[in-house]
């Protein structure tokens, strides 16, 4: 351990911040760039959510049944 | 695996199934019918809702505490135990069990399949409720390991383990069971939120047990306060903030009846969000003992933050395009709109309090209240009503009882949040300013801590109105999940789903994604990521590595590097006597109220004393810096005061300093000193390295104890305080208070007082 802990000290800190800073705009720029390129190929996963309540038929009851309780007043 | 699943390959295509229309069956794929599994959702839906009404409750209590300090009525009910509560009821019980609805409803949903296990799943349940009961239970009761947002004693930190690895494993599970090739973006906030709990749990709650709810954190001073606050922020961040943007990448669209506005803005969104993220943790830690390349690689990320951030606010917001009309006549999206909105607010204001200049003046102030208020309040609790609100008569298969009332809940609690945060931001704007006045003298202009918290008062009462509002609300909110529960048909309909088996093969060709093109158009076409999404695990590792690069970046530095800690050579471990005050003093959550930092600024140093140094905290398992004042700082408390003033003070603060909010501790005088547990604590904290010399000898620390005990009680009964005090819980939390700071006015090694450094 003394060695890692030698290395790593001696080697500053100092440019962490400005790696940091490094890493962050190439990643953020390229990606972002990517965003700007038009593209039909994600159509079909973000309409993920909106595909999903279609059932193909309603039956087992889930629990056993009890008698229905009166319903409430109907309120807007 | 669940029984309620089948092979019915003889349905035709045009049944009503789930599969994607237009999209051709894959050679060799066949229908099969399953079913969700709805009434696990039921129960975490009715879980959110009890957790959160309680959680909220025990907020407006300690916060009416604050303005009426005789509601501290017992020790159990006091700030110090009940604050803990409040957090954690409203993160993890709240907050959680929301997520737990929307994860396992949406998840079956987003993977065309049943959970992995109906077992795993009712445990999960279970395990998780009797955690929130345990906590309710231990917190009040003074067991707290003193770690913000991680107060849990060791065995319920066990088991938060065990249920978490039971809820990942039917998480995975169902992944891997799949009938939907892509992972919808949902799913992968889910799965960061599963890993990165996981790790933060386990890292930042290693700990040396000293006896069945009492445990000393392996690590120390410096490195205690870095992993608290890198498990602290990040449990905001992936057990507040991930959790809650997978539930929105679904509800929105679902309630929105459109689908997120850029799919790709999602993935920068995921990744730049998860990278970053998890480095910011030190921004909690300014101006105080942590080096500083530790607190400026915070600072930095904290502000990088903010664009992925408002990437996923904008791409939420943006995802009612042509549907703002419905927010009109849809409560839900009105929620939906003011979390996603408040989620902006709040990731503006982080990183803006990153940042030195302004955390000089925020840290230890209410204004972080507000600013995780405006999140929870806001983001958190929002979302959540939103979500609700929309799974109500799907889970319950009913009409919502009250339209009406759900547009009510929403106004009242909008304006609770109003009151409750610009009361507490004034607060806190008020408590910086007066902390740091000169008057033209070069003096503090506010020298008694007092006058900075009488100023508040009237803030604080407006804050509990705010608080009030947003119950009622909550109540509103309860009233209408009952009525429509009672209006549930008698025998829930269970649908029967179908949607085909994955199969090997799998081609993009329809998808827009060229088969022809060649590597590095497959890479600018992100082809490289569409790829991911149907590979869960290289999913779930490409996620783990994101995390723990950044951790390690920070944490081991912070491990290694031994200038970042300098000793200081009169530093000594606590006396025996001084470690049992100690425990006393985490166990009525002093550190709840009384920071124990002073950061290198002239208003601090002339109002506490000389600020605080790495090298004096290297014994501290746990470390007490704590993260707000509401009363003074007390690390250089040692020595300021006699001891019969302590007595008295902890008897009666009111009688020492007349507009005192701090809590009464009279059964401190009268309660006995448990000396059976010190040799136990003792040999605990030798465990973990602490040079505690001849007291690790079987019975030594216990009569060192005693002896301390006797000298400081003499010295009581001597100022003119009650007699007979040695036996009692008072000698030594007072030992502890007077110990405070004192170490690095010593020339050299520490007296040889009775009893004391051993």
């Amino acid at each position: 351990m003394k060695s890692i802990a030698d290395v790593v000290g001696a080697s500053g800190l100092a440019f962490y911040a400005e790696i940091a800073l490094a890493i962050f705009f190439v990643v953020f720029v390229v990606i972002g760039l990517r965003l700007l390129v038009p593209s039909q190929q994600w159509e079909h996963v973000a309409h993920l959510p909106l595909e999903d309540d279609t059932p193909a038929r309603v039956s087992r009851p889930s629990r056993p049944a009890r008698p229905t309780p009166p319903s409430p007043p109907a309120l807007p | 695996m669940t029984s309620n699943e089948g092979t019915s390959p003889a349905v035709g295509r045009d049944a009503l199934t789930t599969f994607t229309p237009g999209v051709p069956l894959a050679a060799g794929a066949e229908l099969e019918s399953f079913s969700y599994d709805d009434a696990i959702v039921r129960k975490f839906l009715i879980a959110t809702f009890t957790w959160g009404l309680v959680g909220m409750l025990v907020g407006l209590f300690i916060a009416l505490e604050l303005a009426v300090p005789s509601l501290n009525i017992a020790p159990w009910l006091s700030f110090g135990r009940l604050r803990p509560l409040h957090t954690n009821a409203v993160i993890f019980a709240f907050a959680g069990n929301a997520f737990f609805t929307g994860c396992y409803y949406s998840l079956q949903r987003l993977c065309k399949a049943r959970m992995f296990s109906d077992g795993l799943s009712k445990f999960h349940f279970w395990g998780w409720q009797s955690i929130i009961v345990a906590a309710a239970i231990t917190l009040p009761l003074g067991f707290t390991q003193a770690k913000e947002y991680a107060e849990l004693e060791w065995p319920i930190d066990i088991a938060i383990a065990v249920v978490w690895v039971a809820f990942a494993i039917n998480l995975f599970g169902t992944i891997a069971k799949r009938r939907e090739r892509h992972l919808y973006v949902a799913i992968w906030f889910y799965i960061a939120s599963v890993v990165t709990v996981a790790i933060l749990h386990i890292f930042n709650n290693l700990s040396i047990p000293a006896g069945p709810l009492k445990s000393y954190s392996i690590y120390a001073g410096v490195q205690d306060a870095f992993m608290q606050w890198w498990y602290g922020h990040n449990a905001v961040a992936f057990f507040l903030t991930t959790p809650f943007l997978g539930l929105m990448y679904y509800f929105m669209p679902k309630a929105a009846e459109r689908p997120v506005y850029s799919y790709k803005l999602s993935i920068l969104h995921f990744w730049s969000l998860v990278f970053m993220y998890i480095w910011a943790g030190p921004h909690h830690l300014h101006y105080t003992a942590l080096p500083e390349w530790a607190s400026t690689l915070g600072m930095l990320f904290s502000v990088m933050l903010w664009m992925p951030s408002w990437g996923g606010m904008i791409n939420g917001l943006l995802t009612l395009r042509g549907a703002w009309h419905k927010v009109v006549e849809e409560p839900v999206l009105k929620f939906f709109v003011v979390a996603v909105t408040a989620y902006g607010m709040a990731t503006f204001e982080g990183p803006m309090l990153s940042v030195k200049s302004v955390n000089a003046l925020a840290h230890y102030t209410d204004w972080i209240i507000a600013h995780v208020h405006t999140g929870a309040l806001g983001w958190n609790g929002f979302m959540t009503f939103g979500m609700i609100y929309w799974l109500l008569p799907r889970l319950f298969q009913t009409r919502l009882y009250s339209k009406k009332l759900a547009e009510l809940h929403f106004w009242v609690a909008s304006f609770g949040i109003l009151l409750y945060v610009v009361a507490i931001y004034s607060a806190g704007v008020t408590q910086g300013l007066m902390w740091r006045a000169f008057d033209s003298t070069g003096r503090l202009a506010y020298p008694d801590f007092i006058e900075t918290v009488v100023k508040l008062m009237p803030m604080y009462w407006m804050r509990a109105l705010g608080g009030t509002l947003y119950i009622v609300g909550m109540v509103i909110f309860g009233w209408n999940i009952l009525m429509t529960w009672r209006s549930r048909p008698a025998v829930y309909e269970e649908a029967v789903v179908q949607a085909p088996r994955l199969v090997k093969a799998y081609s993009d060709a329809g998808h827009g994604v060229p088969e022809t093109a060649g590597g590095w158009s497959r890479f600018i076409g992100m082809a490289w990521h569409r790829s991911w999404e149907r590979r869960w695990l290289l999913f779930t590792v490409a996620t783990v590595i994101a995390v723990a690069v950044a951790s390690l970046f920070e944490i081991i530095p912070t491990f290694l590097i031994r200038s970042n800690v300098p000793t200081i050579a009169s530093v000594k471990p606590y006396t025996p006597l001084e470690l049992v005050g100690r425990d006393i003093y985490i166990r009525e959550g002093c550190f709840n109220c009384h920071s124990q930092m002073i950061r290198p600024f002239r208003h601090e140093t002339e109002r506490f004393g000389e600020y605080s140094k790495p090298g004096e905290f290297v014994y501290d398992h746990p470390f007490l810096w704590g993260s707000r004042r509401i009363g003074p700082d007390l690390a250089r408390e040692g020595g300021k005061y006699p001891d019969l003033w302590h007595v008295r003070h902890m008897q009666d603060p009111r009688s020492i300093t007349a507009k005192s909010i701090m809590p009464s501790y009279p059964q401190l005088l009268t309660a006995d000193l448990d000396y059976g547990v010190i040799q136990s604590r003792v040999d605990a904290m030798a465990m973990l390295g602490v040079p505690c010399g001849d007291a690790v000898k079987q019975g030594a620390a216990r009569t060192m104890a005693e002896s301390q005990a006797k000298t400081i009680a003499a010295g009581i009964a001597q100022q003119g305080g009650p007699a007979g005090l040695e036996r009692k819980e008072i000698v030594a939390l007072t030992a502890y208070l007077q110990r405070l700071g004192t170490d690095i006015k010593r020339l050299g090694p520490s007296p040889a007082a009775a009893g004391s450094a051993p």
